[in-house]
Formats: structure tokens, C-alpha cells, sequence
């Protein structure tokens, strides 16, 4: 059996281990939470190094891309370093993939993204790949990484101010702790409530709302049906969506034992299915991948 | 070690770099703070006022203040003249902040969005 274990900087709380079989393949997918300790998460990825077939790094981005430049954070890197035999992904690969396929399927098989849908993505450099979907879709885009990620009221409305803006800081914020800019640990089992209030209207007059869901959840406040286009999801938080009012759950990754993993670990059931090095894996293997597994996202009506 | 007068310029020419940025001056005008500018190896202090987007600097200190930042002279120069990033010696301890991360965040983004690449 393939041993694939995602260490996230994220909660312990939402820890999962599910055995599944995948193109006649065994595989025990399991997630480790390091509650936002850093050291933590560098001592289980020694321990886990050369035991397992893949590890994803979840709770971090490794990489972020604003079109066709790519910002490694520091932090991420770190992470990454200490792992020497097995194959470790942060997601990142499989993002840019499999979350534009996710955007063209929604296009095309259901009604939830029709030219002019007003979408808010909470942050976009973390999934560029859907962004540029969603603008290629003909939706009407809020980028959302100013005002999420650092506090700044200033709707971002093209991919090209995106990659402008994202040239000029990124260099420098990827040097930042990472905590400093996106909820790790605790944080996640919390919201913002000055943020809600502040920010919330963003959400309120978007039709879908999309992206990474810590910080989807993170600044929520009540909706009105809309749907939510997201990655990692436990049931808990399908419960969290219904009580705030969402509409419908879109969710990238499948669903194994009533939850989503993220694209960090599915990333490493992929590189371990490929046996490549994942430096060397093309966005059509993985494309191929994805229509072997029949990975389609999960949707999911809420109301 | 630069002078008094030289981080007076330096914060100047920063106040200057912010001024010609109406999108960075959209972007904070619901930022009101204080931030004092202290030098450790010489008696400089300044303070940058940011209200309804717009920036201000005053020799010496205005207190309250929201964020203090400190740092030697030197860095204080080179950094609001834009020739060094503050995430550097913000992350190796040559130049404090204190206040609230998200403020901290906001601040290095200023400094990035009037010098960046």
C-alpha cells in the first residue's frame, strides 16, 4: 500500500486518515496538523522522510504565481529543505490544473458561472490558474489578496493590476513569517470578527465566492445563497457554509469519507501514481491524471 | 551612521513617493496612524502621520503613537530612501516594530508599493 501524509501547519482538529483505492492502486492518505508550530512540522517531516511515498506540505504555499512569475516563500522553503528522500508538493502543481478544470467544468456542465457572475476570490495568488479561468469564464472578478491577506480595502478588478501589484510586494512578503499572512493553527478555528464587519459586504455582493478556505471561512459573514468554490473541506465546515447561508459547495479536490483533502495531498497520491520526480511532471500528465481518476468537483446544493 | 538631517530627507523623500501614489493613498484611507521613527545610535526622532490617506512628517516625537519603529540611522536612511526593503532587517532584528502584525504588515506593504520593483 502507498503511504501519502500531508503535514499541515493548520489544526490537528481537522486530522483525517482514509484508505482508498486509486487506479488499482491502495493508498492510506493521512493528514498531520501541527497547530501552527513550525518546528513541530519540521520534526514530524524528519521523522516521515523516506518512510511514506509522498508528503504534502499543507497550511503553507510553497509557491505563489501572478501570471508567468513565480514567488517561493521562505518559510515554505524551509519546510521544504528538510526533506530528503521523499517526494514532498505543496499543491501548487496540481492547482494550476486541476482548480482550471474545475472553473471550465463548471462552465460548461451546470449554471453556476455564467458570463458577468460577480466572484470574489478571497486570494488569488495562491491559485492563479483559477483566476485566469474565471477571467477567461467572462466573470466579473474582486481580487481579494489586499484585503484579506493585509488588511487593505482595495478591491483588485484585473488580473493585470493582480500581477502589477504582486510584482512589486511579493518579492519582499514571501520573506515574512508566513503566519503574518495567512491564518495558520488556531486561527483557523476562528474568525475575524472586526474583518467580518469590515470586510464582509466584499462576500455579500458576490454570486460566488472562491478560494482557499481558511481564509474563506476565516472573514465569512451571514450570505445569501452564494456558492462557494473551495478546496479542503471536513463536515464541519459544510455545516459552518449551511448555517451562514451559503447556496452551494463546489469543492476541487473529490471527496473521500465525507471530506475533501486539499490539493497538497492529492498532488502526492499523483506524483506517488507517476513515480517521477515531481519537478519533471507536466501540467498534461497531471491533466491526464485527473481524467484516468475521473476527478470531477464535488458540488454540493446547501439550502 | 547618518545624520539627523539625513533621515529627515530620507522620510521626506518617502512622504514625496507616497504623495505622487493616488492608488496607494486610496488604499489607506481608512488607515489613520500615528508611527514614530526613532534612531538607536543617535537623538532623531520623527513622526509619521498617515489620516484620510494622506501622510505627514513632523520632526520629534507625537504621541500617542500606533507603531514605533526603531532601527540605527543608517537603516532608518536607507530604508525610507528605498535602498533597502525593511522585510530584511525587520526579519534579522536590526530594525523593530512594534505594534500590531496587521499594522506591521500594512506598513512594509506602504514601503513596498512606493519603492518595489
Amino acid at each position: 500500500m502507498k503511504k501519502v501524509v500531508s503535514v499541515s501547519l493548520g489544526s490537528s482538529r481537522r486530522d483525517h486518515r482514509v484508505e482508498v483505492e486509486l487506479l488499482g492502486e491502495r493508498f492510506e492518505i493521512s493528514r498531520r496538523g501541527t497547530d501552527g508550530d513550525f518546528e513541530k512540522a519540521i520534526t514530524v517531516l524528519k521523522e516521515l522522510d523516506g518512510r511514506v511515498d509522498a508528503i504534502g506540505l499543507g497550511g503553507i504555499d510553497v509557491y505563489l504565481y501572478a501570471g508567468k512569475k513565480r514567488y517561493a516563500v521562505e518559510d515554505g522553503l524551509k519546510l521544504m529543505s528538510v526533506v530528503r528522500q521523499t517526494p514532498v508538493v505543496d499543491g501548487s502543481g496540481l492547482k494550476n490544473t486541476l482548480e482550471r478544470e474545475t472553473v471550465y467544468y463548471l462552465r460548461e456542465h451546470t449554471d453556476l458561472l455564467p458570463p458577468g457572475t460577480r466572484v470574489l476570490m478571497v486570494s488569488a495568488v495562491d491559485r492563479f490558474g483559477m483566476a485566469e479561468a474565471l477571467h477567461e469564464a467572462g466573470c466579473e472578478i474582486t481580487f481579494g489578496d489586499l484585503i484579506f491577506s493585509a488588511g487593505i480595502p482595495y478591491p483588485i478588478k484585473t488580473v493585470a493590476e493582480l500581477e502589477e501589484i504582486a510584482a512589486r510586494i511579493l518579492p519582499e512578503m514571501v520573506k515574512l513569517p508566513f503566519h503574518m499572512l495567512y491564518p495558520t493553527g488556531k486561527k483557523q478555528e476562528s474568525q475575524d470578527e472586526e474583518k467580518v464587519k469590515k470586510f464582509g459586504h466584499y462576500y455579500q455582493e458576490a454570486q460566488v465566492i472562491a478560494g482557499d478556505f481558511h481564509l474563506v471561512r476565516r472573514y465569512m459573514p451571514v450570505l445569501s445563497g452564494q456558492t462557494i468554490i473551495t478546496n479542503t473541506t471536513t463536515s464541519a465546515d459544510v455545516e459552518f457554509l449551511k448555517d451562514k447561508g451559503a447556496g452551494c459547495l463546489v469543492t476541487t479536490t473529490p471527496e473521500f469519507e465525507g471530506r475533501s483533502f486539499g490539493t497538497n495531498v492529492m498532488e502526492g497520491v499523483m506524483v506517488a501514481l507517476l513515480n517521477k520526480p515531481w519537478e519533471e511532471i507536466t501540467p498534461e500528465e497531471y491533466l491526464d491524471l485527473l481524467h484516468r481518476l475521473n476527478f470531477k468537483p464535488r458540488i454540493l446544493p446547501l439550502g | 551612521m547618518a545624520s539627523h538631517a539625513e533621515i529627515t530627507e530620507s522620510l521626506r523623500a518617502f512622504v514625496s513617493g507616497y504623495a505622487k501614489n493616488a492608488r496607494l493613498k486610496a488604499m489607506n484611507r481608512d488607515w489613520d496612524r500615528v508611527v514614530l521613527v526613532r534612531a538607536t545610535d543617535i537623538d532623531s526622532t520623527h513622526t509619521l502621520i498617515l489620516k484620510e490617506g494622506e501622510l505627514s512628517l513632523r520632526e520629534g516625537p507625537v504621541e500617542p503613537a500606533d507603531l514605533v519603529v526603531t532601527a540605527d540611522s543608517e537603516t532608518l536612511a536607507d530604508m525610507f530612501y528605498g535602498d533597502i526593503t525593511p522585510t530584511e532587517p525587520y526579519m534579522n532584528g536590526t530594525l523593530k516594530i512594534i505594534g500590531s502584525e496587521d499594522d506591521i504588515v500594512r506598513l512594509d506593504f506602504i514601503s513596498l508599493m512606493i519603492w518595489g520593483e
